[in-house]
């Protein structure tokens, strides 16, 4: 085992030293590493010079544009498939007169199936919105009234002198003990 | 069923075309284009609202146009009574949307009237001038540089200027 490895770093060795020279053909067996890059030949298998062109990694680009029309089409083509469907089968509504004695719903003043179907479904209706909002306001201006009295009162409780707010509360007068100043000779 | 549109504002062309006094061989290319456009996008699309239509079947749903009740507007509202401000407000908002819509139809008209007219509009279409002129004028005068937080009371303050700026001028 061991004199072999020795044949084989020997051929290897007289390789490297003489690539050009081939002593025999027994010695490509034993060599393994052997500098082959001096003695190619280049082949053209076909007519032309064929020239390999150096460009940059088109990999990551390739990867990322396929990658978002995969995200992009996964629900889109559902979303897309499903407003077509609608369109095609429900479709629009007409514009008519509002009929006599007949109060429509709020979702009745939209055209298109889908909006009618989240303002009926989704949204609270404008009127409720409104009244909402009115509450909002009416809570709002009844706090600043509440406010501005509170101001005012304590305006005048402070320049008057007196008014509940502006009184410290003491004990009953009538719970001093007075023993013990009543008479000058204590 | 809504009105159909209105026929004085978008009058027909006359029915009976005088004869065309053609000075060369060359066919019209409009008409051309028009049959090419006709056999090409309106036949299929036509047909395919045909196939469509049949689809939906007799089911068929309705809108309707929405009227608000007119409420008490910024003058007529006590001060400080801020429900009474909020209400005004939002008629004034659905006023101001009403009016830029008349000015739209305005400008429709007169597009259609230039349309129709050719180079003939200047002096043919002078109603449709006119009513643009008029409405355009008045909507700047309300509502044009309220900037973009308009609201009632500036389009009120902006009234109570216009009409000093008048009274001054007596």
């Amino acid at each position: 085992m061991v004199g072999m490895s020795i044949f084989r770093s020997a051929a290897a060795f007289t390789a490297r030293l003489n690539p050009l020279k081939r002593t025999s053909q027994s010695s490509n067996l034993l060599s393994r590493a052997v500098a082959r890059s001096e003695q190619v030949v280049v082949r053209h298998g076909s007519h032309g010079k064929r020239m390999f062109m150096i460009q940059p990694s088109s990999f990551y680009d390739r990867r990322f544009l396929k990658l978002l029309k995969f995200y992009v089409l996964l629900t889109g083509i559902p979303v897309a498939v499903f407003v077509t469907s609608v369109n095609v089968f429900i479709g629009d509504c007409e514009l008519a007169e509002t009929p006599e004695d007949y109060e429509p719903e709020h979702w009745e003043y939209y055209k298109h199936p889908i909006t009618r179907w989240i303002a009926r479904y989704v949204y609270d209706s404008p009127v409720k919105d409104y009244e909402k909002m009115m509450a909002l306001i009416q809570m709002e201006t009844e706090k600043a009234e509440m406010r501005k009295m509170q101001n005012e009162v304590r305006q005048h409780m402070r320049e008057k002198g007196d008014g509940p707010w502006f009184q410290i509360p003491t004990l009953d007068k009538d719970l001093i003990d007075n023993s013990l100043k009543s008479t000058p000779d204590n | 069923m809504p009105q159909d549109y209105n026929k004085d504002a978008y009058p027909e062309p006359p029915s009976r075309t005088p004869m065309e006094n053609k000075q060369t061989a060359v066919p019209n290319p409009v008409v051309l284009i028009t049959k090419v456009f006709y056999y090409t996008v309106d036949l299929p699309v036509s047909t395919f609202r045909g196939i469509v239509e049949r689809f939906r079947g007799d089911k068929k749903a309705y809108y309707y146009h929405q009227k608000f009740r007119r409420v008490p507007e910024l003058t007529q509202c006590q001060q400080g009574d801020f429900l009474c401000y909020y209400e005004a407000e939002m008629q004034w908002r659905r006023d101001y949307k009403v009016d830029q819509e008349i000015v739209k139809v305005m400008q429709n008209r007169l597009k259609a009237c230039q349309q129709r007219e050719g180079h003939s509009y200047v002096q043919n279409c002078q109603k449709e001038i006119k009513q643009f002129n008029e409405t355009s004028k008045a909507f700047q005068s309300r509502y044009g540089d309220l900037g973009a937080y308009g609201s009632a009371r500036k389009c009120l303050m902006k009234q109570k200027d216009r009409m000093m700026k008048e009274a001054q001028k007596e």
